[in-house]
């Protein structure tokens, strides 16, 4: 088994709130080739998990720290937020087999599906919105901050 | 957890007679969604449970022509599913729809909603309601982005959690209190000043007494539109970033009487007035919104790190206003 080779394309579809900040996930499609699909069930499964880690760290996910105590203030499930069932919107997965695919082998799917999310999903708010939310989790404070400091809004 | 004594009396005289030795000596438990996180978190370390849960009175839902009185263990679900409280006060159903998981739906209570401590996560890692490190407060300093816009210039910096707080404010209802003050029988304060501003930390955020508790709430049947708003991210179990809640009389097209209350924005839901004062004769439609919508953040006095609540504020005010004129 090797790791080289592996490629996938994510492709996200977003609301953006403007008045608000509040960006959320209409759609995800993922399309992944990892070469030979031993068992196809258990390989799109690992990838839809990958879009809902991807939506979480993308949207909610993020540790707080007081800079004077070094205290996590958020060590709890209250405020480190994880995205639930309504918030991933509809997910779609296609992997790719048959000819130039099965006959590499077996490559691995692990990791790389959750890397594209955060791009996809930055990219289609900087899309809906016309400027760049310079910083992941995309918040709704950081979306109107984003949205003030490019003159979107007063 | 330190064990504590409990006891589970059946009539209300009994109950606040349980309540002696002081706030934390003992505490009310209605449904305990956060009393009992209190408790492990180590904020509160009671020696006495009261719980409400074997008081019939308490879970009455009273409708009558000139008010609806709500028992202070009416659950949240119970309160939402109540014909006269869907026909009438859609801001306090949608309040409740707000409030994450059905569980807490379930078990919580209106008295419950109303007496919760603040979600402020200083508070909430034991570094009290007003924490202080070498003279500097960590709440200027650190991290503020769920804290006060309003009301925050006392120490008092965290928000209300209060989901029906503001709704309860905004359509001019009353908070009953059984009190066990040597006076006994039941006081009637306007929910807007049952909540107050501490101080310091041996005080709390409602006027109650040590030894008195809510009884029920009384909302006035006067026709009022009402709506509330609340600004969400998750769509699961979270806290509303500013909620908004709006009531007024509608008369040929004109709003009267009208009265928005803001959650979530200071220690206490804020009545935002010069945004109230714009609901008293004004032609409803999407301009006033809009101007409510502005008067609404006048004052406001965001920290480092909130700023953006002072635009959220003004989304929320604008779309309850008109989510009330059609109610």
């Amino acid at each position: 088994m090797i790791d080289a080779g592996v490629g996938g394309v994510q492709i996200a579809d977003v609301s953006v709130d403007v008045e608000t900040g509040v960006v959320s996930v209409n759609e995800m499609v993922a399309v992944q080739d990892i070469g030979l699909i031993i068992n196809m069930k258990l390989a799109e499964s690992q990838v839809y998990g990958a879009l809902i880690m991807g939506i979480t760290y993308s949207l909610f996910e993020e540790s707080v720290y007081d800079p004077k105590t070094g205290q996590m203030l958020n060590a709890d499930m209250e405020f480190y937020r994880l995205a639930g069932i309504k918030d991933v919107g509809k997910l779609k997965v296609h992997m790719m087999t048959g000819k130039g695919y099965d006959e590499r082998g077996v490559i691995g799917l692990g990791e790389p599906p959750v890397i594209s999310p955060g791009a996809a999903i930055s990219n289609a708010v900087a899309n809906a919105i016309g400027v760049r939310v310079p910083h992941l989790p995309l918040t709704p404070d950081r979306v109107i901050d984003a949205l003030q400091k490019g003159g979107n809004i007063a | 957890m330190k064990s504590f004594e409990y006891v589970a009396p059946e009539s209300i005289q009994e109950a606040v007679g349980f309540l002696t030795g002081g706030r934390g000596e003992s505490e009310v438990l209605a449904g305990g969604m956060d009393l009992i996180t209190s408790m492990k978190q180590g904020l509160t370390e009671p020696k006495r449970l009261v719980s409400l849960k074997n008081i019939p009175s308490l879970k009455r839902i009273e409708v009558s022509q000139e008010e609806v009185t709500i028992g202070s263990m009416v659950s949240l679900k119970d309160l939402a599913a109540h014909p006269a409280v869907q026909r009438q006060f859609p801001s306090l159903v949608t309040a409740v729809k707000g409030i994450g998981s059905a569980q807490m739906r379930a078990l919580g209570t209106v008295g419950g909603d109303l007496c919760q401590r603040p979600r402020c996560w200083f508070f909430r890692n034991g570094m009290g309601l007003f924490p202080i490190k070498d003279g500097v407060s960590l709440i200027e300093e650190g991290d503020n982005r769920y804290h006060a816009i309003f009301g925050n210039d006392g120490p008092a910096l965290f928000v209300s959690p209060s989901s029906l707080g503001p709704a309860l404010a905004a359509l001019g209802a009353k908070v009953n209190i059984a009190t066990g003050s040597s006076r006994g029988g039941i006081r009637t304060v306007s929910a807007g000043n049952f909540f107050k501003t501490p101080s310091s930390d041996q005080e709390r955020e409602t006027i109650l007494g040590s030894n008195d508790l809510v009884e029920s709430v009384s909302i006035p049947v006067s026709g009022l539109k009402n709506a509330t708003y609340e600004v969400r991210h998750r769509s699961g179990l979270d806290w509303p970033y500013v909620t908004a809640s709006v009531a007024f009389q509608a008369k040929g097209g004109r709003a009267d009487g009208g009265s928005i209350v803001l959650g979530h924005v200071a220690p206490r839901p804020w009545p935002a007035i010069h945004a109230s004062n714009l609901l008293n004769g004004s032609v409803i439609d999407d301009d006033l919104a809009e101007k409510c919508a502005e008067a609404a953040v006048r004052g406001a006095r965001p920290l480092s790190r909130n700023g953006y609540k002072v635009h959220m504020v003004k989304a929320a005010v604008k779309r309850a206003v008109l989510a009330a004129a059609q109610s």
